[in-house]
């Protein structure tokens, strides 16, 4: 040991012995690949739901798919342009701005239940926003999933994939003692961290989104120092599409439900609780839950899509 | 109220000297070329400088609430600013392929940085 240490100190080791050796890569021809992807592909075209579905498309679903689609996008243009034609014009004070800054600083606490103003402002009385901004997290998820996720369909030929994984173990660093030692030090205590600030969204700054970022980031510190093997052990693509699809709709209804009790001038019956206490503000609690959940499970969904292609490790057809 | 100014005297030291500290990594960062140079100039700034800015505001601290809070936040940054400058400059070493002859030691003999670079190839 102590000899390595001097070549080390010299500047004589051998700092890549340490690294993987390269693996040969599998001699397969070209026109082998080629045939095993066509026999792949016939396949799933031969099952019985992709036939189904492409009969309905040769009967014109796709054109009724496409007037469905223009035909909402003007209801929602005309929507917006007539909110618009609302506004207060340019310049003009506009009174009412006033009047609800005014309510949220002097009624803010009375109403929602919450000592921090702006947990109350963004979970209660504005909750819908707060509802679409997650919808949003959401939707940008799908659509990275459905750019980067790797299938049979998207993936080049196995030489190319051996390629790319080759480089991925070349590169990864969970194997390195400092980052282990690091990540099981650090992390953990993140995790807690990102827990305590989701929970007392409604006492202290904080709440959904930021203690769901910290948590994302507890994942994927985690995920970074012990492999992405130990977190597809709990962390499935089941299970991450069940969290975000329940946090969502629990969400949902919870805010429709008292949204329909308002509008109609009736009691929501949501003890507030005492201010400053755990267990307080109303709805606010469970909808900062729900929120850090959608932002965690989509921040490390980002990442492992974007490091290897998938959620939960398995390449599906 | 002497000790009031004690206090004060040695919160501006400190404070002065995370000032230089930051000062010299922000300098290292922006005048050096090669990534290891600048890596260790910023960590200068990562460490020491947080050091003395957090131990300047400990001292002044109105509690032992307050500086228990500060340390943990050293040590935090102290446990993670290290590791991630290991990462950056292990990747530089593995994907840099000149990166003996940026050094230029005299203690590295040639024919051992001539090996190191073929095995990696």
């Amino acid at each position: 040991m102590l000899n390595n240490w001097k070549k080390w100190l010299l500047g004589d080791g051998e700092v890549l012995d340490d690294l993987p050796a390269p693996r040969e890569i599998p001699d397969l021809s070209r026109e082998k690949i080629k045939e095993k992807n066509r026999q792949k592909a016939l396949e799933i075209e031969n099952k019985a739901w992709i036939k189904r579905l492409v009969r309905a498309e040769s009967r014109g679903f796709h054109i009724a798919y496409i007037v469905i689609a223009v035909l909402s996008c003007i209801g929602m243009i005309g929507v917006l342009l007539f909110l618009i034609g609302n506004l207060p014009n340019y310049g003009q004070e506009n009174p009412r701005t006033l009047e609800v800054v005014t309510r949220y600083v002097e009624k803010g606490l009375e109403e929602t239940g919450a000592v921090n103003i702006v947990s109350g402002m963004i979970l209660d009385y504005r909750a819908f926003d707060t509802l679409g901004e997650s919808h949003v997290l959401f939707t940008a998820f799908v659509c990275a999933m459905i750019l980067l996720r790797q299938d049979y369909r998207n993936m080049h030929s196995p030489v190319d994939d051996f390629r790319s994984l080759i480089g991925d173990e070349y590169f990864d660093l969970s194997k390195d003692t400092i980052l282990q030692e690091s990540g099981a030090l650090l992390g953990s205590w993140i995790f807690l961290f990102g827990i305590y600030v989701l929970l007392n969204g409604q006492n202290s700054p904080g709440g959904g989104f930021s203690g769901g970022a910290i948590m994302g980031t507890g994942l994927i510190i985690f995920a970074a120092s012990f492999g992405m093997a130990r977190v597809d052990k709990f962390f499935t693509r089941k299970l991450f599409f069940n969290l975000v699809f329940l946090s969502l709709a629990f969400y949902n209804f919870a805010k429709g439900y008292v949204f329909f009790m308002g509008a109609n001038g009736l009691e929501n019956h949501i003890p507030k609780g005492t201010p400053g206490a755990l267990l307080s503000g109303g709805l606010i609690l469970p909808l900062d839950i729900a929120v850090g959940i959608v932002v965690a499970c989509t921040m490390f969904g980002f990442y492992s899509l974007f490091r290897r292609g998938s959620i939960g490790g398995k390449i599906e057809p | 109220m002497t000790v009031a100014w004690i206090r004060f005297a040695f919160t501006a030291i400190f404070l002065l000297l995370s000032l230089l500290s930051f000062t010299t990594a922000v300098l290292g960062v922006y005048r050096f070329h090669f990534i290891l140079n600048r890596i260790h100039a910023a960590g200068i700034g990562d460490t020491m400088g947080l050091f003395f800015l957090l131990l300047s505001m400990a001292i002044s601290a109105p509690s032992l609430n307050h500086i228990l809070k500060l340390s943990l936040i050293c040590l935090f940054f102290w446990c993670s600013s290290p590791v991630s400058t290991h990462f950056i400059s292990q990747m530089e070493f593995y994907t840099n392929k000149d990166i003996y002859s940026s050094i230029k030691r005299k203690d590295i003999p040639e024919e051992s940085a001539d090996r190191a670079c073929r095995q990696k190839d």
